[in-house]
């Protein structure tokens, strides 16, 4: 492993090119995922209550920012697989394809505005010693995520960790 | 309708946060998928669930991201602000599970001009805990 793991530790760093969500932040997808939370904050679904707000007018809630950066079903998106995605593969080709998110943690900088622009790219952050665990034998690697909008302010950085594993190593 | 406000002047630490259930139902789960814009098929196909090691389909970590967001906000009203949230994963919560959902404020400070608290918070199914962490909110002052 400590092959697979010296060139992981190599690529800790390393980030994806910026890359643009498909949907500028709207109102309707705003309203089915409040839809499907039952969220009912009027700040995101209510004009007159959000256009008397410090806001002035909706703003999207500040956790659906992952929802904007999604892969479409169709057409598939091209480009480079990120540092992150690379790095699950390449772990999981030395036998740790077990995987597990365990944790995300996500900081709010300005809000998401109707109309604005999102993008965002993906940094390897991580990656752990091999360490045991009630899951199985592995590595913890971490992800970070930054979302900026067309005005280039920061909006978000996410942490997200998984932990790679060897299926059966657990107990 | 008004919504109402928790105050940083009248928080306290050790205030415990109203506690909250839903029925969490495979429409829950599928719904909440797709307005998270995540097609992965562990999400809403039950066979594709069960072919990566699940037993059914099972709510997405964005969904979990968009529950505690919105237990939080309840809680403080539509003028407490996130400022940062986060989420230890654990038990998978699947269809027929009730997701049980709790907090307290573990921390009242002010950093600049921000009236912050520490929100810790957990949610549970009965198989254990699913999610829990500290989110750390702006609240109005009066």
């Amino acid at each position: 492993m400590s092959d697979a793991y010296e060139a992981l530790q190599a690529m800790v760093g390393q980030e994806s090119e910026l890359r643009g969500c498909l949907d500028d932040v709207n109102k309707a997808m705003i309203r089915h995922w409040c839809e499907a939370m039952e969220d009912g904050n009027p700040l995101y679904t209510d004009e007159a209550y959000a256009k008397q707000s410090k806001y002035g007018g909706i703003v999207a809630p500040p956790q659906m920012v992952q929802a904007f950066s999604m892969p479409p079903l169709w057409p598939k998106r091209e480009g480079k697989q990120d540092p992150f995605a690379k790095a699950v593969k390449l772990i999981g080709e030395a036998g740790y394809f077990g995987i597990v998110a365990t944790m995300t943690s996500q900081e709010y900088f300005v809000p998401m505005q109707l109309g604005d622009q999102l993008s965002y790219k993906i940094k390897l952050a991580n990656v752990s010693p091999e360490k045991g665990t009630r899951i199985g034998t592995g590595h913890f690697v971490t992800a970070e995520y930054t979302y900026v909008n067309q005005k280039d302010e920061t909006v978000c950085i996410q942490s997200f960790t998984v932990l790679t594993f060897k299926p059966g190593t657990g107990g | 309708m008004g919504f109402s406000s928790v105050y940083w002047d009248e928080v306290q630490e050790g205030d415990e946060l109203p506690g909250h259930a839903r029925e969490i139902t495979r429409t829950t789960i599928v719904a909440t998928a797709i307005a998270s814009r995540d097609f992965q098929s562990v999400h809403h196909d039950h066979e594709g669930a069960q072919r990566e090691g699940a037993k059914d389909i099972f709510l997405n970590i964005l969904s979990t991201g968009g529950l505690v967001g919105k237990y939080l906000t309840d809680w403080s009203g539509p003028e407490g602000e996130l400022k940062k949230v986060t989420i230890k994963l654990g038990a998978t919560v699947f269809p027929g599970d009730t997701l049980t959902a709790g907090g307290k404020v573990a921390r009242k400070y002010e950093e600049g001009n921000q009236h912050l608290v520490d929100v810790e918070y957990h949610f549970s199914v009965a198989m254990g805990p699913h999610a829990w962490g500290t989110a750390t909110m702006a609240l109005p002052v009066k």
